[in-house]
């Protein structure tokens, strides 16, 4: 047998809503029945205060005569005559005797019983709740001296509990209704705050689902602090997402585009009727170049044109170690000497894979050209992280150093023969608005310096 | 010297094979990484051409298990994408170079044979033993200056004794690094090609360069002084 599963409310609002229903009735039952209680308290208080004046009024009233203490036969407590009018007294001698009781007990003789054997110590008034006979009691022993004689008397006053119960009665209803109200405009206000504090919520719904139906590119930038963090985050999405598929659509037009021109050649040396050789040579010259611009646009393509990473920054002496390992690897037989100048806490905000990419080509080029000596350091110097990396190889010649720095050049434009690696590192390094220099490095060989902001606009 | 090849793409590996078996090399091959891993542990290869990525395992899973299980025979990997990040992870893996696709076969032989003269301790690709001068990287022998010509099997029996010259290099081993797995290892083709060789390398018996250890194997003598 499949047990039915409780299933969770989905809506946000309904879920705070199920759970202040099922904690609001519990603190308003909590309060109920609190103030219920001290009610009920100040109520007996109040009552034994009263019953208290009651037994010395009686006190002031009662004289000595001949025969002890005596109680006049009027007093000026009118309840006290009339019979069942809910204010009853009796005074008792300590040995039990019945010294006076009022008309108004009549009825209640068996009630108002003798005081115990051991007479209390006088002056404490005792008061306490006789729940069977519905009355509240207060007994007052005391001591009455006169000049002959001293009388241990006890007073015992009664008094109908009924108007105290019937003041709880109509308190609690009063309470239950008004708690019962404030509950329900609890309840109701929680609902309009919820719809309202949660209203920007469905409102990125639909605009999501409009972002989706493609009726929109961006979310509308109007929504609270905690909702905006997410939209902006959201928008930054969208945006480098947008340029990403952008660059994609650039890079593959580029590439169909540049890709033409050496299958146009191979096409017209097919019908050229070259020799055998020549057509070799031809075809290998060409897929040389088509092998340039792909590695070219691929490599443009990778790179991110993010101009605030997300990240916080890259560690700088651990990514030179790491790309500089593995170069001393593939040149092992070159036993290239390497000294590495950085600061070990150095960082860099920018994509790992650009850094990578840029500084595994300049390297590179080191190692190749170097003859035994690669030097590398770094530092931020004002706005600027400068890099430099030199060897001690042949160097570059100032026309080479001129064809190096010229931006924007196309590997497919370049020289046969020239690798793209510096053309990719100058295209990442202008894509975050660096500068490179190449000049004669102390060593002997080629001295690349380059420099990178260390904040940028936008 | 056995080379084992992994590459998913089959003409591509077809060409590698040919070009590997035209230069004189044994080669293997493996489809997809799993295959790769399994080989280079099983055998002794001399050296492993891994293209990165890989079906089932990727290539630079496939070189960091070999190297995790002490697998010491050099790696050349293939990247077709070329950035650095691919690179770094390799070499970091345990891969000795690499090669970009596409690339020459003449880069892919050079490459090859500096990471088989490196892995046998040899700086230079040229090997003197006495008069007789190997050069690994024109497949060459020269004996006082005057070209021998030897046949491929020949040639391939002698660089492997005089890349590993100073060991005992037993008949088993020399099979197998110079033969495929299926060839029948019982025969005594190896011996008529030693024979042939020392005929070749020494026909007035002066110099003996290639010895035999009785019950071990062959041997070449290290050039004095290295």
């Amino acid at each position: 047998m499949r047990l039915p599963t409780l299933r969770l409310p989905h809506s946000l609002r309904n879920r705070l809503l199920v759970a202040s229903a099922l904690l609001l009735p519990l603190i308003m039952l909590l309060a109920w029945w609190a103030l219920l209680q001290s009610y009920h308290t100040s109520l007996e208080a109040s009552v034994r205060e009263r019953m208290q004046l009651q037994v010395y009024l009686l006190l002031g009233a009662a004289e000595v005569n001949a025969s002890g203490v005596a109680l006049p036969p009027v007093l000026t407590e009118p309840r006290y005559g009339q019979q069942g009018s809910g204010l009853y007294a009796a005074l008792h001698q300590s040995d039990g005797k019945l010294v006076w009781r009022s008309p108004s007990s009549a009825l209640l003789a068996d009630i108002i019983k003798p005081p115990p054997v051991d007479m209390p110590t006088p002056g404490q008034p005792m008061f306490d709740h006789i729940a069977d006979h519905q009355v509240y009691r207060i007994r007052f022993p005391v001591i009455w001296e006169t000049l002959e004689q001293e009388y241990q008397l006890m007073f015992t006053v009664l008094e109908s509990d009924l108007p105290t119960r019937q003041a709880v009665a109509a308190y609690r209803s009063q309470l239950t209704f008004w708690l019962l109200a404030v509950t329900m405009l609890a309840w109701l206000i929680q609902w309009l705050i919820m719809s309202w504090g949660l209203r920007p919520l469905s409102t990125l719904a639909s605009d999501l689902q409009q972002l989706e139906a493609g009726e929109r590119k961006q979310l509308a930038g109007n929504y609270p602090t905690e909702v905006q963090a997410i939209t902006d985050n959201l928008n930054h999405l969208l945006t480098s997402e947008l340029q990403q598929r952008e660059r994609y659509r650039n890079t593959l037009g580029d590439l169909a585009h540049s890709l033409k021109t050496p299958l146009a050649v191979i096409r017209g040396a097919g019908e050229e009727g070259l020799s055998a050789a020549q057509y070799q040579h031809t075809i290998d010259e060409q897929v040389l170049r088509m092998n340039q611009i792909v590695q070219y646009q691929l490599s443009r393509a990778v790179k991110t044109s993010n101009k605030t990473p997300l990240n916080a920054g890259i560690a700088l002496r651990p990514l030179f170690e790491r790309i500089m390992g593995a170069l001393q690897k593939v040149y092992r037989d070159k036993a290239v000497e390497t000294e590495l100048i950085i600061e070990p806490l150095l960082s860099y905000a920018a994509d790992e894979r650009d850094l990578m990419e840029l500084l595994g080509n300049l390297l590179e080029n080191a190692f190749k050209y170097g003859h035994s000596q690669v030097r590398v350091s770094a530092e931020n110097h004002a706005q600027w992280l400068q890099i430099e990396i030199a060897d001690d190889g042949a160097g570059v010649s100032p026309e080479q150093r001129q064809r190096i720095l010229q931006r924007g050049e196309r590997a497919d434009t370049s020289v046969q023969g020239q690798g793209i690696g510096l053309a990719v590192a100058v295209d990442i390094i202008s894509s975050y608005g660096g500068g490179l220099n190449v000049a004669d490095a102390p060593e002997g060989g080629a001295l690349f310096q380059l420099s990178l902001p260390l904040t940028r606009s936008g | 010297m056995k080379i084992l090849v992994v590459e998913d793409d089959a003409d591509l590996r077809r060409q590698l094979t040919n070009a590997l078996t035209g230069r004189g090399y044994t080669v293997e091959e493996a489809a997809d990484g799993e295959e790769a891993r399994y080989l280079g542990l099983e055998f002794p290869y001399d050296l492993a051409i891994v293209d990165l990525g890989l079906p089932k395992l990727s290539g630079v899973e496939v070189i960091r298990q070999w190297r995790t299980h002490d697998i010491p025979f050099p790696v050349l990997i293939l990247t077709a994408r070329g950035d650095w990040q691919d690179k770094v992870e390799g070499l970091e893996a345990g891969a000795d170079d690499y090669l970009v696709k596409p690339f020459h076969m003449e880069e892919l032989a050079a490459r090859l044979n500096a990471l088989l003269r490196r892995a046998a301790g040899h700086a230079s690709p040229v090997i003197e033993i006495g008069p007789i001068v190997l050069d690994t990287s024109a497949r060459t022998v020269h004996r006082n200056g005057v070209m021998i010509k030897l046949t491929s099997y020949e040639y391939r029996t002698f660089e492997y004794l005089a890349l590993n010259a100073g060991k005992t290099i037993s008949k088993t081993e020399l099979t197998e690094h110079l033969y495929h797995q299926d060839y029948d290892r019982d025969s005594n083709v190896l011996e008529v090609f030693v024979r042939r060789l020392r005929g070749k390398l020494d026909p007035d018996g002066s110099l003996s360069p290639i010895t035999t250890v009785r019950g071990l194997g062959y041997r070449i003598e290290p050039p004095a002084g290295s």
